[in-house]
């Protein structure tokens, strides 16, 4: 199984003493393993690690989420709940997994194609 | 050719109060009070003291300096120096160590998105 | 699960902003920040803002120290130093103990120093260190949060703190004795 978590090959990582309070977007991977309060919006793909508390609505292509996420969360491929993660908030996006020993409430929508 | 040879020196013990102006290169080691206005280089070296306005082509500080600098090429504040004022020039450098209290106006170009 | 980069404070901390990527906000940390992509808001940190060449910061930026190779459109305060780079430009305030400008800089905006008696023995000249006035952009700069104060300024050298931190009622170091220019010698006897 590949351990995506120590290090993904992301150009920005927001560490985990680091605390965002506003609107974040870009057109690159991100990983966050710090705080977030707001607003994420990517054309790329967002992790979440282990450490990482998202307190944002997510628009992304790609969600993997190993931390805690409150807020709804808007992926045009897919959405990725690791064993361990929180997530509170609506999710929608074609493909979903979660993993077990995820911790997930909320409402899930597949049917969001072409975004 | 006669200009660039000229090196004025004002020596550690003068103490100058009125307006200096010239076409060759001043070395300032004692102290200046009132205006200075060069057309080339002014050095204020470190045992300078020079409480005046100043204009000259190009400046280089040792020592202290405090008024208003304008220099046509560059201000090069080093690090024994000690320095207060208004200073607009093309190029200003400042030393670690030196220390400065003042605005500075140099051209800054910025990206069309800030 | 292993861990990821929770390893140890200073080391591993090495947040990176990308260069596609746009921070809209209020960013803080206790660890060094490298910024390619563009921060506008405001930036907090207690160690190094690194903002490289294709880095846009537009923002009151308040570290301990700070290399600007980037733009940087806003007022900075540094508690060590602020070194503009041969790519660096910036409008603003500087205020900061050290502060070193390359050849091929640019800047324009106000340096304060005070009398930065962190590189030099003497010279309380000035007495009480300047606060940074005439801001060209950005609203008053609210204090810096708390644990951030407690962590790193407490032990800091006292001439400095006054600049970063209006709230610690420290009296500032020079006797009002040396600032009236007399030279007068006071013996007072000190309670320890």
């Amino acid at each position: 199984m590949m351990e995506r978590e120590a290090e993904h090959m992301a150009n920005t990582v927001i560490g985990s003493s680091i605390v965002i309070d506003g609107e974040i977007s870009g057109e690159e991977d991100l990983v966050v393993q710090g705080t977030v309060k707001g607003k994420i919006s990517l054309k790329e793909s967002l992790f979440v690690e282990g450490s990482g508390i998202v307190e944002a609505d997510i628009q992304t292509q790609n969600v993997e989420v190993a931390g805690k996420v409150t807020g709804n969360i808007n992926a045009s491929q897919k959405v990725e709940l690791k064993s361990d993660c929180r997530v509170v908030g609506d999710i929608r996006a074609p493909r979903i997994l979660i993993a077990d020993g995820a911790s997930f409430k909320g409402n899930v929508d597949m049917d969001a194609k072409g975004r | 050719m006669a200009q660039s040879e000229q090196v004025g020196i004002i020596g550690k013990g003068i103490v100058i109060k009125g307006n200096l102006t010239g076409g060759g290169d001043l070395v300032i080691e004692g102290r200046v009070e009132g205006q200075i206005a060069l057309k080339n280089h002014l050095t204020i070296e470190s045992t300078g003291n020079v409480q005046a306005d100043i204009e000259a082509d190009e400046l280089t500080i040792n020592g202290e300096a405090s008024g208003n600098i304008d220099a046509s090429s560059k201000v090069a504040i080093n690090a024994s120096a000690k320095v207060a004022g208004d200073i607009k020039a093309p190029r200003v450098v400042i030393e670690d160590g030196a220390v400065f209290n003042g605005s500075i106006e140099m051209e800054v170009k910025l990206p069309e998105d800030v | 699960m292993a861990t990821n980069k929770e390893m140890t404070g200073g080391a591993a901390g090495a947040t990176v902003i990308g260069p596609t990527i746009t921070i809209n906000g209020k960013l803080s940390g206790d660890e060094d920040l490298t910024v390619r992509g563009r921060v506008e808001g405001e930036v907090t940190l207690t160690k190094t803002l690194f903002l490289e060449v294709s880095g846009v910061v537009k923002a009151n930026v308040s570290v301990k120290n700070a290399v600007i190779s980037g733009v940087v459109v806003g007022n900075v305060r540094a508690t060590e130093s602020v070194e503009l780079t041969k790519e660096g430009r910036m409008v603003g305030d500087i205020a900061a103990p050290r502060v070193i400008l390359v050849d091929g800089a640019s800047f324009r905006g106000r340096i304060e120093m005070g009398d930065a008696s962190v590189s030099r023995a003497a010279g309380d000249r000035v007495g009480r260190p300047a606060r940074v006035s005439a801001r060209p952009s950005a609203p008053p700069r609210p204090p810096p949060p708390p644990r951030a104060e407690a962590r790193g300024m407490a032990n800091s050298k006292s001439t400095v703190t006054p600049i970063l931190s209006k709230m610690e009622s420290k009296s500032p170091p020079v006797p009002p004795a040396l600032a009236a220019g007399k030279r007068k010698v006071v013996v007072r006897k000190r309670e320890r």
